[in-house]
C-alpha cells in the first residue's frame, strides 16, 4: 500500500468536500490502525468490525471539526479506543475473544497455506501468541499496516509515549528469547 | 535494538516486527467488508445538517458505575446548537420502540435512518416535540430532525440499538 503524498489536513480538506479519492486515501492510509486497536483490545473480529466502523462514521460526522488535521491518525486511534471500550462496557455482542484463541487464526485455510507450510512463520506466531497480554497488545498495535507513530501507538492504547519504546525493547527480546525463534535467524 | 528514541515508523523496522506484520496481514486482516463500509461512509453525510453529538448515553453511565441496569430500557441525549434531543429507547416485544422529545418543543419531521444509506421511516414530532418509532433490534441508526425554517436540519450521531 503507497502512502500517498497528501498531508492529512489536505485530504481532509477535500474529503470535507465530498472528495472520495480523498477520502479513500484516508482509509487506506488508516483503517490498518483502527482496525489493530480494536483487535489489540482482544474484541473477536465481529466487534471490532462494528468498532471500525462506528469509528469511520465519527470522521466523518467530524470532517470539518478535527482539531489538529495533522493528527488524523491520533485522533482515529483515540476514537478507535474509546469505541473498544464501550463496546466492552456494553458487553459487546459477544464476550471478549478468550485469551487462548485471542490471536489464533479465524481462518483455516490462510494458516495452512501460510503458516503451517513454513514452519518458522508458525513457530514466530506461537511464540507471540504465547507472550504476556502487555506484549500482545503493543505489538499487535505496532503490526498495524501502515506502521503507525509512536503518538498514534499511544493514543491507541491510551499509553504514554515515552513508555513504549522500551516496552516495545522489552517484548519483542522476550519473542527473541523464546524457544524456537532464536534459531530464526530474526 | 537500533534506536535508543524510535518515535517513529522509521526507526520501527526491527525484521522481528516486519515478520509479525506480514504474519498479521495474513492471520488477522482488515475486512474487506469494514474497508467497504468506511469508504460508502463518506455518503451518509449531510452537509446541510448539524451534528447533534451523545451527551448522556445510560446504557454507559449505568455499566461504568457497576449500578445493575434496567435491561429493557435505555435514555439517552444528543445536543445540537440551538436543540436539545432525549430519546427513550424500550424493548418490546421483537422491536425497539423509540419515544423522542425535543426541546425546546417544536413541531419537526423526524427521518431514522440505517448507515445502509435507507430512511426506516420519518415521523411527525407533535407541538410539545414528541415522536415515536419503532425499529428492529441491532440496528445502527441515526435521527435526522427536520424542523421549520430558518431552523437548520439536525442529526444525530450514530447509536446502536
Amino acid at each position: 500500500m503507497s502512502s500517498p503524498a497528501a498531508s492529512p489536513s489536505e485530504l481532509l480538506k477535500k474529503a470535507a468536500a465530498g472528495d472520495q479519492f480523498a477520502w479513500n486515501a484516508i482509509v487506506d492510509r488508516y483503517s490498518g490502525l483502527v482496525w489493530a486497536t480494536a483487535r489489540a483490545y482482544r474484541l473477536s473480529r465481529d466487534d471490532a468490525a462494528d468498532v471500525a466502523q462506528t469509528t469511520w462514521l465519527r470522521l466523518v460526522e467530524h470532517l470539518d471539526r478535527i482539531r489538529d488535521p495533522e493528527r488524523l491518525g491520533a485522533w482515529l486511534a483515540t476514537t478507535a479506543r474509546h469505541e473498544s471500550l464501550r463496546m466492552i462496557r456494553r458487553g459487546g455482542r459477544e464476550q471478549p475473544t478468550d485469551e487462548a484463541d485471542l490471536f489464533e487464526v479465524p481462518d483455516g485455510d490462510a494458516v495452512d497455506r501460510l503458516l503451517l507450510d513454513q514452519e518458522r512463520d508458525g513457530k514466530l506466531w506461537r511464540a507471540f501468541a504465547a507472550l504476556s497480554d502487555r506484549c500482545k497488545t503493543l505489538l499487535r498495535i505496532l503490526m498495524a499496516d501502515e506502521p503507525p507513530s509512536y503518538e498514534e501507538i499511544g493514543a491507541a492504547l491510551g499509553m504514554p509515549v515515552g513508555a513504549i519504546g522500551p516496552t516495545r525493547m522489552r517484548c519483542l527480546d522476550r519473542l527473541r528469547r523464546t524457544a524456537g525463534v532464536a534459531e530464526l535467524g530474526a | 535494538m537500533t534506536n535508543d528514541h524510535p518515535t517513529n515508523s522509521e526507526s520501527q523496522d526491527d525484521p522481528l516486527l516486519a515478520d509479525l506484520r506480514r504474519l498479521a496481514g495474513v492471520v488477522d486482516p482488515v475486512p474487506d467488508q469494514v474497508t467497504a463500509y468506511a469508504r460508502a461512509a463518506l455518503g451518509w453525510r449531510r452537509i446541510d445538517a448539524e451534528l447533534a453529538e451523545l451527551l448522556v448515553d445510560s446504557q454507559l453511565e449505568a455499566a461504568s458505575t457497576t449500578r445493575s441496569v434496567s435491561e429493557s430500557e435505555r435514555t439517552l441525549t444528543f445536543r445540537a446548537t440551538d436543540l436539545d434531543i432525549d430519546v427513550e429507547l424500550s424493548l418490546g416485544d421483537d422491536e425497539i420502540v423509540l419515544l423522542g422529545q425535543l426541546a425546546p418543543a417544536c413541531t419537526a419531521a423526524v427521518d431514522a435512518q440505517r448507515d445502509d444509506g435507507s430512511t426506516v421511516a420519518t415521523v411527525a414530532a407533535d407541538e410539545l416535540g414528541r415522536f415515536r418509532f419503532s425499529l428492529e433490534r441491532g440496528v445502527r441508526i441515526r435521527l435526522v430532525v427536520r424542523r421549520e425554517p430558518p431552523a437548520t436540519p439536525v442529526e444525530t450521531s450514530w447509536i446502536d440499538v
